[in-house]
């Protein structure tokens, strides 16, 4: 029988040395943002009245400033973007923080607050945090000092480095432990290796790079020009152009919702004098080019729900107050219209 | 009618050549805006009232005492006044009848206009187009010098220092004879403005120490009044003030902008004074530059007035006049230049003892076109008055209007010229019961504002549409009242407002905006004094309330009601030979209220500020 024990708590030793060795972190529980539609609300310049809306698409049900209902304390800055990595969400503010929440219940779980300028967006690579950041505006207005802030914790705090890139970087993605970073002033992408934090290659394109996503097993990048847009994908091995796909597009912003059967929706706006703001709907995978396919004005921000077809259309209202959200089908016919928080400008599908 | 009194103005003038009455016997004291103002609310400060406040500015007067909401980002920031409902740009500010609103803006910043420069000011309230002029829709602010003749010299130092790092220094000096009157004053306020605060922006909200908002204002003021003869008097006021001030960003934000300004502001007065009549020729200068960080913006207006003022002896009184006005604007993104010209006048006629009517006329010609004309009309009915208590009715009406900015016109890009002048009407009533020492005022007002000019993006570029009416409707009621307890005398005063400004026209019909309440337009303020003399201590308390306002047009964010309390105790008993040594010591927000007007924005909790002045 002690014979027997002994073999038994050898076995049970066994097992719990096997499990432990496993990395296998505890499962994070859903929670009741990590599905339905965030409404990113970029706020009102020096207001810093930025926010995030939560919609249940199935419901209807709109929530507003989850970030304050989670926190108790407002967002105080300019919603910028808004990044799913790493299983966190970071809310990116062009006032001059990245605020780390949990995914599920957007309660606080970190901050970068010191050290920025004017982030624009984030990638997560070798457990780190690289922030995309105008830097300081001279005194032209121009901002001569871009850079890339390195936070080596995924949770935030200090920045420990600043990578200097060209002028006004944008979006960023990551491959492997490379960064692609879109340098949108000066038509450049920059390669990024993020264990070395420096750049280690620069690739010559056109427009003004905006966007990078993923399709069709590539990275590709979403480039503004002034009567076209561009498309390129990349040779991942070597960081050089593979494709580039030119569309007569005029007026682009640099938003883009990712529409079912490869089809891309770009919002456009001609701006000074004639004020007509449009949704071009273009495919670099499928045949659809139609540079007028929804026209209207006031718009700032676009989404697509992949899961019920509909395109989500924000509108600022002249930053008078709050904006709306209009829902479109994928005929462009109108379904719905919702509320939103001040500067609606993008949106996240859970 | 107006060509048809100027006639009768000058023959009467002819006539009046003869009399040669004293010029202390004919004077007119009162402004117009007060004469002619029948059915209209005015709240009033004296000389010795703002001595009390010498070490703040309009922008703390218009808050700590009366129903004016002032939007302040900041201590010693900016500050614009919110009047009735209406917005920065709806409240007309003239100093010795020069308007100081900014041309290119269309707003003053009231934190620029500290107290100490001035001897008396006065708050109109309601449209009032025709007595006022432009800008004048949700009421207007009058900042006037008074240098009395036949006064010995005077000389004031007075230092005070206080928390955040404040030092303001005053140096006054005035002196007066028989015919000449002079008055100087420097004056030089500093803050630091280090004052702690929450950082709402912060995970944890930590207590911060609040960086870059530092203020430096200095300026001078030299009056002059020279009697020429018994029945001439020259006046003349010079200004000048400038601020270097570090901006306060909103929580969550670093920027570090950088904002100077500079003005210089000069009038002359030109006045020949008859037994029934008054002529008044003005001529004035304000010339103002602003920085921000780098972006020079200077703006020059040049006034040229006539003035006439009649009293007949029978029951009517006449004051008609025509108003010059060159504005340049050398703005960062443009020049631009304009020329505006008013004819006005005003009637009363004293119907009985109990009752006077107004009536007031304003001819505006802005650009090359006649603008609509401005009426205005009120009257002040005694409906009974006995020895110890009297009722009076007020009624008035009229029309405002605002002429569009430069930048409104000319802003490259996104000016636009077709903009027509923002409208108004008004219209008031109310009742003022005195008994005793107890006085109380009850008053009824709706304004209705159209082609609000608001600012809209179209694309990358903002530029600015006629598009919203709003109307104002409100309640305001105030009292005060005076006792004493055993040596001591005591004062005190009290006003509730209630008003709700809504937009009836929007940017679009489905605009969330309609029908609710303006941004930071708070639906309740009350507000309360209580003052205390005693030998030669002085002790005030002021209280106030400021309700929930909503932070955008379409409010579905509001920002918290709060109350801030101010205690001061004076002293002026303290004498060494013919030297006077006044003191002050005052606590302004004495429960340390944590607040923001403005969202974002922080104020400072309590502060001690500490004045002693050498007086000779």
């Amino acid at each position: 029988m002690k014979f027997n024990y002994i073999r038994f708590s050898k076995v049970l030793a066994l097992f719990f040395i096997l499990f432990s060795c496993v990395e296998n972190e505890p499962e994070r529980p859903l929670g009741e943002y990590d599905s339905g539609i965030l409404i990113m609300n970029e706020g009102s310049f020096g207001a810093n009245d930025g926010e995030v809306y939560h919609l249940n698409p199935t419901t209807g049900t709109l929530k507003s400033d989850i970030f304050e209902a989670a926190n108790g304390r407002p967002f105080a800055g300019l919603l910028e973007d808004l990044i799913y990595e790493n299983d966190n969400m970071y809310l990116v503010a062009n006032t001059g923080k990245v605020e780390v929440v949990n995914p599920g219940d957007f309660t606080s779980l970190g901050a970068v607050t010191s050290g920025l300028d004017q982030p624009r967006s984030l990638t997560v690579n070798s457990g780190k945090l690289f922030i995309s950041d105008y830097g300081p505006y001279d005194q032209n207005y121009g901002t001569p000092d871009s850079y890339i802030a390195v936070v080596r914790n995924t949770l935030g705090g200090n920045v420990a480095k600043k990578i200097s890139v060209s002028r006004k970087p944008e979006d960023m993605i990551s491959f492997g432990k490379y960064i692609l970073v879109a340098g949108s002033e000066e038509s450049k992408v920059e390669v990024i290796d993020a264990e070395k934090e420096e750049v280690i290659k620069t690739i010559e394109v056109g427009g003004n790079p905006s966007v990078f996503y993923e399709a069709a097993g590539k990275i590709w990048l979403y480039s503004t020009g002034l009567s076209e847009v561009y498309f390129y994908s990349f040779h991942l091995d070597n960081f050089t152009l593979a494709t580039t796909n030119i569309y007569p597009i005029a007026n682009a912003t640099g938003k883009i919702a990712f529409g079912n059967d490869d089809i891309m929706y770009l919002l456009t706006s001609s701006g000074w004098p004639d004020y007509n703001d449009g949704i071009a709907q273009v495919s670099v995978l499928g045949p659809e080019l139609n540079p007028n396919w929804y026209s209207g004005s006031g718009f700032y921000g676009i989404g697509f729900d992949k899961n019920r077809g509909e395109l989500y259309l924000a509108n600022s209202n002249g930053f008078q107050g709050n904006g709306t959200i209009t829902v479109l089908d994928e005929n462009g016919s109108e379904l719905r219209n919702l509320d939103s928080g001040r500067g609606p400008s993008g949106f996240m599908m859970r | 009618m107006i060509l048809f009194i100027w006639v009768i103005s000058l023959f009467s003038q002819a006539s009046e050549k003869l009399d040669t009455l004293a010029l202390q016997e004919v004077q007119v004291s009162a402004p117009a805006f007060e004469r002619f103002g029948q059915g209209q609310k005015v709240l009033s400060w004296n000389t010795t009232q703002l001595a009390r406040l010498q070490n703040q500015t309009l922008s703390d007067l218009l808050s700590e005492q009366s129903p004016v909401f002032v939007r302040s980002y900041g201590p010693g920031m900016l500050a614009s006044p919110s009047f009735r409902g209406t917005s920065a740009g709806h409240t007309a500010i003239y100093w010795n009848g020069l308007p100081l609103n900014s041309p290119s803006l269309g707003q003053s910043d009231l934190s620029l206009f500290p107290l100490i420069a001035v001897d008396h000011a006065s708050l109109q309230f309601g449209s009032a187009g025709a007595l006022v002029g432009n800008e004048a829709i949700g009421g207007s602010v009058h900042l006037n010098s008074k240098i009395p003749f036949n006064l010995s010299s005077k000389l004031l130092f007075s230092q005070e220092i206080g928390s955040f790092g404040q030092s303001n220094t005053h140096l006054k000096w005035s002196r007066s004879w028989k015919k000449t009157a002079l008055q100087s004053k420097y004056y030089r306020h500093f803050a630091e403005n280090d004052y702690p605060f929450k950082d709402l922006s912060l995970p944890g909200t930590p207590e911060k120490t609040q960086e870059h908002a530092r203020v430096l204002q200095e300026g001078f003021v030299q009056d002059f009044s020279w009697r020429i003869k018994p029945d001439k008097l020259f006046k003349s006021s010079f200004w000048y003030n400038r601020a270097d001030r570090e901006i306060q960003a909103p929580m969550g934000s670093s920027t570090q902008d950088l904002q100077k300004d500079e003005s210089f502001r000069w009038v002359a007065d030109y006045e020949i004074i008859k037994s029934q009549s008054q002529w008044i020729l003005k001529s004035g200068l304000v010339s103002e530059k602003q920085f921000f960080n780098q972006s020079l913006n200077q703006t020059r207006q040049f006034l040229l007035s006539g003035e006439w003022d009649y009293a007949s002896k029978g029951n009517w009184s006449f004051h008609m006049g025509s108003r010059i006005s060159l504005i340049k604007g050398e703005l960062s993104t443009y020049s631009a230049t304009d020329q505006r010209i008013e004819f006005f006048q005003f009637s009363k006629y004293q119907a009985s003892e109990k009752l006077i009517l107004s009536l007031n006329l304003r001819q505006q010609v802005f650009g090359d076109t006649f603008q609509p004309f401005i009426p205005g009309a009120g009257l002040d009915w005694k409906i009974w008055k006995k020895e110890e208590q009297e009722l009076t009715f007020k009624f008035s009406g009229g029309k405002g209007f605002k002429v569009p900015t430069l930048n409104d016109r000319f802003w490259s890009p996104g000016g636009n010229p077709d903009l027509l002048p923002e409208k108004s009407w008004s219209a008031e009533s109310g009742f003022e019961w005195k008994k005793n020492k107890l006085g109380q005022t009850l008053t009824f007002y709706t304004l209705n504002v159209d082609n609000w000019i608001i600012w809209l993006p179209q694309g990358s570029i903002w530029t600015p549409q006629n598009i919203k009416q709003v109307i104002s409707k409100g309640i305001e009621y105030s009292g005060n009242t005076g006792f004493t307890l055993g040596q001591s005398i005591w004062e005190s005063n009290w006003s509730f407002s209630f008003n709700k400004a809504v937009p009836i026209r929007g940017t679009s019909k489905n605009d969330a905006s309609i029908g609710k309440q303006l941004p930071y337009t708070p639906i309740h303020q009350a507000a309360i004094g209580l003052k205390g003399t005693w030998k030669h201590w002085l002790l005030s308390l002021q209280g106030n309330y400021t309700g929930q306002r909503n932070i955008t047009a379409d409010s579905p964010k509001t920002m918290a009601a709060y109350k801030l309390f101010h205690l001061a105790a004076s002293f002026k008993g303290l004498k060494m030979g013919r030297l006077q040594i006044p003191m002050q010591f005052r606590v302004q927000n004495i429960f340390n209220t944590d607040y923001q007007a403005i969202y974002l924005r922080a104020m400072p909790g309590r502060s001690y500020h500490f004045n002693l002045s050498i007086q000779l």
